[in-house]
């Protein structure tokens, strides 16, 4: 009696290990797609971050500039003379009392001026 | 033929091997080979090469005050291929940019990818406009940043800023001048669309970073400046001259500190000033100088040792007849050493040492004090005057260029003849640029003061400043230029207008004064100059005109640069009466 065991030539067995490798390359392989796509879709919405704050920043450089353009046309002098006139603010005179001096001013003049111009009083 | 299974196989395989190896190839081709064309090719297609605007740099005073900005606008592009709701948005960009709805929807039914639909538009209303645009989820409209130029001031310091022209670059001035400073580099940005219009970042392509503009500080001090208009502009209202120029130089290095002229314009509306409010008269204007050239001839006379302090000329008595002319002096006047010929401002004595001179060295003086020749001031259209050689003149020019005729200089070119005796005998390249610097301050280009030739000796200058302090003095022909508490040096100018026909205008004068102060230690060099005043002939004179504006800005000058007085209080005087009698050869 033959005891033996033969594999008949005709047979297509089911071969585990090969298809657990196949198996494992095919989920790596959908693991790295998935990642790369992730990525992917990170990298897309981090982009469109960059895109709105360099949106800000560049919104807020225009604002300060118009800030800037803003206060320099109302600090301009014809603005303040503007003002001055309009009684909105008032220059008052500096006494030379109020001015420290390094070197001393020559004597103030009969009526109490230092300096007048010549002509401001053929102005007049 | 019968071929195994292993042989079909093996030709299909190969087959199949083949094609792809062919189609890789091709691949290969296409990706290493044609990258470049088909790189470009794509990009043409997706990509838009988007334009980062530099910002032009800044017009300063010498302080850091602005004198010339930069307003942010913006300019609104429609694109009608990736509008949904056309009417919606027509109405709501009709409403923001107060746009006419029907006309905004005609163009939008244009299908056309880039409509402009307004500019200049302020970036409140511009980003009032998109944020509503987003609220109401509409698309196909899109900002393009711009900006439009400004100048705080207005028309003060007009001529020497200048403006821009409708593409943005200097015409005039400043503006003009340095508009290689002032104008930065635009950047640019490579990126890609989606279909919505925005743009996907993660497909930056190449790009570079706009390089701004240089910011340029003038040596214009503001607060002068604005003395020197206020004043320009009472005289112009008063007197109601053709023209009106003054003119504030530091002697020492040049630097131009103020600038005027009437009339003006204003910068920030170009368009609705006439040509003749656009010219900067003191450096494109000539003038006939009158006896503010007599110091030319003064101190060429006593450096060429011609004459000394104690050599007196007779000044025949007001009557000299040379050439087969008659020169005349306001006065009758004798003998006079230097000193009283330039008190006095007789043209006869300035004749007289030009003949003792000699017409080439005379000339020779004239060019030494910088006339006939451009200065080189950082300003565009600056002429040199003009100043015929001795071998152009008649018999006459000799007696008549000493006191400011057959000659045609700039007023810029007075006050720097003035500066070189003011600062002790050296002609300062006059400059009214200080620096250029960048945004963050660091300093590009320092302009340093230069000299640009010794014309006379110290000793020579000093003697005839002071003989220039003796004309501000009783007696002298500008007392009216007197300021309190200081020392003040000048000469009067009054000289008759050219007429366009030929000859000279009858009863029209260009009346000047340039003086300096203080005289012994001299901080600012200013010209006067009234063309044509509308006032009685017989009181059309420098001393009379020019030397009281003079005297006001010089008084607020010292104020503002806080000049200690050096003088005793001087009396004040009532009004010198003028002479009605008119001569033909006005003296002052």
């Amino acid at each position: 009696m033959n005891t033996e065991l033969t594999t008949p030539t005709n047979s297509n067995p089911i071969q585990i290990g090969k298809i657990l490798c196949v198996s494992a390359i095919v989920a790596v392989l959908l693991g790295v797609g998935l990642s790369f796509v992730n990525i992917k879709n990170q990298q897309f919405a981090i982009g469109e971050q960059i895109r709105q704050t360099e949106r800000k920043i560049q919104q807020v450089r225009a604002e300060n500039d118009v800030l800037l353009a803003k206060v320099t046309e109302l600090t301009s002098r014809p603005a303040l003379q503007a003002r001055v006139k309009s009684g909105y603010i008032a220059v008052v005179n500096i006494t030379g009392d109020k001015i420290a001096r390094l070197t001393p001013p020559v004597q103030a003049t009969e009526v109490g001026t230092l300096r007048t111009a010549f002509n401001e009083v053929g102005r007049q | 033929m019968k071929f195994t299974a292993n042989t079909r196989i093996g030709i299909a395989c190969g087959i199949a091997a083949s094609v792809f190896t062919v189609f890789s190839a091709r691949l290969i081709h296409l990706h290493v080979a044609k990258h470049e064309e088909y790189a470009l090719l794509a990009a043409k297609k997706h990509n838009t090469r988007q334009v980062i605007h530099a910002k032009r740099g800044m017009i300063l005073d010498r302080n850091g005050e602005i004198l010339a900005a930069n307003l942010p606008v913006r300019t609104l592009v429609a694109d009608a291929s990736r509008m949904k709701k056309p009417e919606a948005l027509a109405a709501l960009v009709s409403k923001h940019l107060s746009l006419d709805e029907k006309e905004v929807l005609e163009k939008f039914s244009t299908g056309k990818k880039y409509i402009v639909l307004k500019r200049e538009v302020p970036e409140e209303s511009a980003m009032a406009l998109l944020n509503e645009m987003q609220k109401q989820n509409l698309r196909g409209v899109f900002s393009e940043q711009d900006a439009v130029r400004i100048y705080p001031n207005g028309e003060v310091l007009g001529h020497i800023l200048g403006f821009l022209n409708h593409e943005g670059k200097g015409v005039q001035g400043v503006e003009l001048s340095m508009e290689s400073q002032l104008v930065g580099k635009d950047g640019y940005r490579f990126i890609e669309r989606d279909r919505v219009g925005r743009e996907i970042v993660l497909y930056r392509g190449l790009e570079e970073e706009p390089e701004h503009g240089k910011n340029v500080r003038l040596t214009i001090d503001m607060g002068l400046q604005s003395i020197l208009e206020e004043e320009l502009d009472a005289a112009y209202k008063d007197l109601k001259p053709e023209t009106a120029n003054a003119v504030l130089v530091d002697p020492k290095t040049g630097a131009v500190l103020a600038m005027a002229c009437r009339p003006c314009f204003n910068p920030n509306e170009p368009g609705k000033a006439q040509p003749e409010q656009m010219k900067n008269r003191a450096i494109i204007d000539m003038v006939e100088p009158g006896s503010t050239f007599k110091i030319v001839v003064a101190a060429g006379a006593l450096n060429e040792g011609k004459v000394d302090e104690k050599t007196t000329i007779f000044c025949e008595n007001g009557r000299f007849a040379y050439g087969g002319r008659i020169l005349k002096d306001h006065h009758g006047y004798g003998h006079m050493d230097v000193h009283e010929i330039l008190v006095k401002s007789s043209n006869i004595g300035s004749a007289k040492m030009a003949l003792m001179m000699g017409g080439d060295k005379f000339y020779e003086y004239v060019r030494r004090f910088g006339f006939g020749e451009r200065l080189g001031i950082e300003l565009p259209g600056e002429i040199p005057g003009l100043v015929h050689p001795p071998t152009r003149w008649d018999k006459l020019t000799i007696t008549r260029m000493p006191m400011g005729h057959s000659i045609a200089v700039t007023p810029l070119q007075i006050t720097m003849g003035m500066a070189v005796i003011a600062n002790g005998g050296h002609l300062m390249a006059p400059r009214i640029v200080q620096s250029v610097e960048k945004e963050n301050g660091e300093v590009v280009l320092k302009k340093e003061p230069t000299v640009m030739r010794e014309v006379v000796p110290e000793k020579t200058a000093h003697y005839v400043s002071q003989a220039l302090i003796g004309v501000t003095e009783p007696g002298g022909t500008a007392a009216f230029a007197r300021v309190n508490g200081f020392q003040v040096a000048g000469k009067t100018g009054t000289a008759q207008k050219v007429s366009p026909h030929g000859g000279y205008a009858a009863g029209k004068y260009v009346v000047s004064f340039v003086g300096y102060m203080p005289a012994e230690d001299p901080k600012f060099v200013l010209l006067v100059m009234v063309d044509d005043a509308k006032i009685a002939s017989n009181l059309n004179y420098g001393g009379l005109v020019a030397a009281p504006i003079f005297s006001r800005i010089a008084e607020r000058a010292a104020r503002h640069l806080d000049l200690t007085p050096t003088m005793p209080p001087i009396p004040l005087q009532p009004a010198p009466i003028a002479s009605t009698s008119k001569t033909e050869e006005r003296s002052n």
